[in-house]
């Protein structure tokens, strides 16, 4: 039993990462161009302006993008093994001299660098320290005070201390002031505008020298080819709650968290009371078979199953939620609970909330009544058409006792094994029935986040959405093979 | 021909089942509403008889600018002109069973369509602004006809005289059977908060479920079928992967998935479509795996190794159809799923603002719950076609498989 629930277990490993491959997969689909946002960002000025507002578009954004782990390669950071010749030759590349042809030119490749992060400042050092390429200074210079920039985002403010943010704070706005001035020019090439240039170069290198690369990570080129890639970003963050939804101002977690319970609860009792209602009606109809009560009641389940559950609680809501001319209405539109319902008692609470629940709860479950009543009916009546119930009724047992003692229960497995299924179709279909009655619940929260594009959160409620759907399957797994002591023997 | 296929047999079995034919004739008649839709609602007349001979203007409209921005309305449009030639030529048409004359329509259709994508390509001169340009969008539109209607010696107009797409002034969230007094003609079913006519826009609504529902399937039946036939006819490892492939994909809350992918890429019908497609496929993975697993243990399969055959033309020639009745009845469900896929996202507003939906115009009821309208017209039309479609496919069902529930 154990050895079978732990071997679940383990297959679900695989599963989750899947899904989160998938997550990321869509995360990175966002059309963010980071040297796009710069080109937008730069249109105006020239020179010392333009790299001025460029840098200043840089920092908004790079906060975004960070968070997003779209600053980095998807899967594989080649960018540790990128040399101080490399460097050097993509600055060339970027400048304006008149030797250069201004179609050929890649007007990319200055502000690539500017976006390479931390992997590229021991290169973009050994540039800085080289008196000979004294014009490339300028660009380097700008290129390294971004690539060991250390946004500070809003999550920080949750898990940095204070002293911490401040030193921070304090290093980037020294890595800004340190920024040697130059000019692109079309004539000359790079040109060093700063007269205090040669200070400034000594105290940029001094800087990076002395925290020790604390921000820059550059000895770590090997490991960084795995683990400072985007996907690994993701799960990071993600593992350690850090998603930071933009929207709310808050960590997504600490969002979902108030959000989780209500959906996990309406999901519970939508199975419970689907299987409460599906169970009667299929041995009932089992017993019945071929009568015209069981085909009235297959046919009205049949159209049932068709019809659309954000219909069903449309019209609900439009029938028996919409106040009358007297401001009554038959049911609450909108919540769980009443206003004032913390100042109820416990059973005055109950019943406010069982009021509110009803019509949602009804639009989640009326679709699987089908589906669960007519698998059981088909099973019940194979099972009473076999030869151990034949016995059973010549041994003289009453016919109650062998449809529900005998043929229910061994078609239970079968109701079980639809029980998860039903979870899969429930976690689609709770998004309509919160949206239309406005629940505060996981599928609000990933409307609200999928319509405001704000990435994270959403990516976190849907890790919460697969996570609590594995529990259940693990859950019924479990049940079932409580219930088929085979499944128990094959895994001694 | 006394050699029926699998598929043709299920067909004629499930044919005797009541609801098989119901479900049938109701998708039929969406279909047709949905194909002819531009001559039932539009503002071009249908026949226009005036000094300067006969025109048939709404054939003009079929192939203006506004449809060639959007494939599927053309695709339907061609149906329209083509599906008289097909009933007229059916007996003519090669191919002996059903099924290959099917596909012998639907192959002149894609033809056509191609062809009148030519105008389209990269012309030197502009491409086919240059072309269409000088053309009207439509040629004579209820409004002149209702200005000179002196000048006609006589006309048709389509029994709806308003465009899908047309917001009129002063039609805001009217009642059903208010007159539009930009056009004079009715409202049937009332307007919606842009001012659209209702009713045009259930029709054209039918198009884009239709179109949705047939494309998505048939993109989740080419990947399923294929990473099925693949894993069950393969095994070992192969089978190990692509089992936790579409474990993976059953166990993905999918319409959480569509809604993150729409969110993030924008709300196009091509985009909705493809990722309604590409997320619904494990299901048909699933079935076709069992099936080739229960199939390559036949007789028949094991002479064609003895044979020699590839494993390809095994796969896909020999035990391909013999998979095909689940797979159709799979398929019939699964058009009834991107359906309500698609209706729902445009139900929470996330659809593609541009098309004419139905659960865009059952939002619009949600959001003014005084307009009953808004919320009966499109939602009974979702579940009827719905529900044809399951009945379709619970028809086939009891023919292949009489002991399977419901």
């Amino acid at each position: 039993m154990w050895s079978y629930a732990f071997r679940r277990l383990l297959w679900m490993i695989p599963t989750f990462l899947g899904i989160l491959v998938i997550n990321f997969a869509v995360l990175r689909m966002q059309g963010l161009s980071l040297t796009d946002t710069i080109a937008s960002g730069m249109g105006k000025g020239d020179g010392e302006r333009k790299a001025e507002s460029a840098s200043q578009a840089i920092e908004t954004w790079l906060g975004r993008f960070h968070r997003t782990g779209n600053d980095l390669p998807a899967l594989i950071n080649l960018r540790g093994f990128t040399t101080s010749d490399g460097v050097r030759g993509r600055l060339l590349a970027a400048e304006r001299g008149p030797q250069v042809d201004e179609a050929q030119r890649s007007r990319a490749e200055l502000e690539d660098l500017w976006l390479q992060g931390p992997l590229l400042v021991e290169p973009l050092l050994a540039v800085l320290k080289d008196d000979g390429a004294a014009r490339l200074h300028g660009p380097a210079s700008m290129a390294l005070s971004l690539c060991a920039y250390r946004p500070l985002l809003p999550e920080d403010a949750y898990l940095l201390a204070p002293a911490e943010q401040d030193r921070i704070r304090v290093r980037n706005e020294r890595l800004k002031q340190l920024r040697i001035a130059y000019r692109n020019d079309r004539e000359q090439g790079f040109i060093t505008a700063d007269p205090e240039a040669a200070r400034k170069r000594d105290a940029l290198i001094a800087l990076l020298h002395a925290d020790a690369f604390e921000f820059s990570r550059s000895s770590r080129r090997w490991s960084a080819i795995v683990s400072e890639t985007g996907f690994v970003d993701f799960a990071h963050r993600l593992f350690t709650g850090r998603l930071y939804s933009e929207t709310r101002k808050a960590l997504a977690f600490d969002v979902i968290a108030e959000r989780w319970s209500v959906t996990a609860w309406l999901n519970l009792l939508s199975i419970l009371i689907a299987w409460a209602v599906s169970i009667p009606l299929g041995v009932w109809s089992a017993r019945r078979a071929g009568s015209f009560a069981d085909r009235a009641v297959t046919g009205l389940l049949f159209s049932l199953w068709s019809i659309p559950s954000f219909f069903v609680a449309t019209v609900l809501l439009h029938h028996f939620c919409t106040q009358d001319a007297s401001g009554a209405a038959w049911f609450p539109n909108r919540g769980l609970s009443s206003p004032d319902s913390l100042w109820l008692s416990t059973p005055a609470y109950l019943a406010d909330l069982a009021w509110h629940a009803a019509l949602p709860l009804f639009c989640l479950t009326y679709g699987s009544f089908t589906s669960l009543s007519r698998y059981l009916r088909a099973n019940v009546q194979e099972q009473l058409a076999s030869d151990y119930v034949r016995s059973a009724r010549a041994k003289g047992v009453s016919e109650d006792v062998v449809v529900w003692n005998h043929a229910t229960r061994n078609s239970m497995v079968t109701m079980i094994t639809l029980g998860a299924g039903l979870l899969a179709e429930l976690f689609g279909g709770f998004v309509f029935v919160e949206y239309v009655f406005s629940i505060p619940g996981l599928g609000m929260l990933t409307l609200e986040a999928a319509k405001q594009m704000d990435a994270p959160l959403m990516m976190a409620a849907t890790v919460v959405s697969v996570g609590l759907l594995l529990v259940g399957i693990l859950i019924a797994d479990l049940l079932y093979a409580v219930a088929d002591p085979r499944i128990r023997s094959r895994y001694v | 021909m006394s050699e029926a296929s699998p598929a043709q047999r299920a067909l004629a079995a499930a044919w005797r089942h009541s609801w098989f034919r119901l479900g049938c004739a109701m998708l039929g008649l969406f279909v047709l509403l949905a194909v002819y839709a531009p001559f039932l609602a539009n503002e071009a007349a249908i026949v226009w008889w005036d000094a300067g001979g006969i025109s048939l203007p709404v054939i003009a409209d079929l192939f203006n600018r506004n449809t060639f921005g959007k494939q599927h309305e053309l695709l339907f449009n061609l149906f329209a002109l083509l599906l008289p030639v097909y009933v007229l030529l059916w007996r003519m048409l090669p191919g002996r069973t059903i099924g290959r004359r099917i596909s012998v329509c639907a192959l002149i259709l894609l033809a056509c369509w191609a062809v009148v994508q030519v105008p389209l390509l990269p012309r030197p001169s502009g491409g086919y602004q240059a072309l269409w340009a000088e053309r009207p969008t439509t040629q004579r539109t209820s409004t002149t006809v209702h200005r000179d209607a002196g000048a006609a010696r006589w006309c048709l107009l389509a029994p709806i005289p308003h465009r899908w797409d047309a917001t009129y002034p002063s039609a805001v969230l009217k009642p059903p059977g208010w007159t539009n007094p930009s056009t004079g003609a009715r409202t049937w079913l009332g307007t919606d908060p842009a001012g659209h006519d209702v009713m045009a826009r259930m029709l054209f609504g039918s198009r884009i479920s239709l179109t949705i529902g047939f494309i998505a399937t048939g993109i989740a039946l080419l990947i399923g079928t294929f990473i099925g036939a693949i894993s069950g006819f393969a095994g070992g490892w192969i089978d190990l992967v692509l089992q936790r492939l579409v474990e993976i994909m059953m166990c993905f809350p999918t319409f959480l998935l569509i809604l993150a992918v729409v969110a993030m890429t924008g709300r196009d019908i091509f985009v909705i479509t493809l990722v309604i497609g590409l997320t619904s496929w494990a299901g048909i993975a699933r079935l076709v795996r069992g099936e080739f697993l229960a199939q390559s243990v036949r007789d028949y399969v094991t002479a064609g190794r003895s044979l020699g055959l590839s494993s390809g033309r095994l796969m896909f020639m020999h035990v391909l159809p013999n998979t095909m009745a689940p797979l159709l009845i799979t398929a019939t469900f699964g058009i009834a799923g991107a359906i309500l896929g698609e209706s729902g996202l445009s139900f929470l507003g996330l659809g593609d603002p541009r098309v004419a939906s139905w659960g865009q115009l059952l939002n619009h009821g949600r959001e003014n719950p005084a307009f009953a309208w808004l919320i009966y017209a499109p939602g009974f039309a979702i579940f009827v076609l719905v529900l044809a479609l399951n009945a379709v496919g619970e028809g086939l069902r009891q023919a292949f498989d009489p002991k399977a529930a419901p």
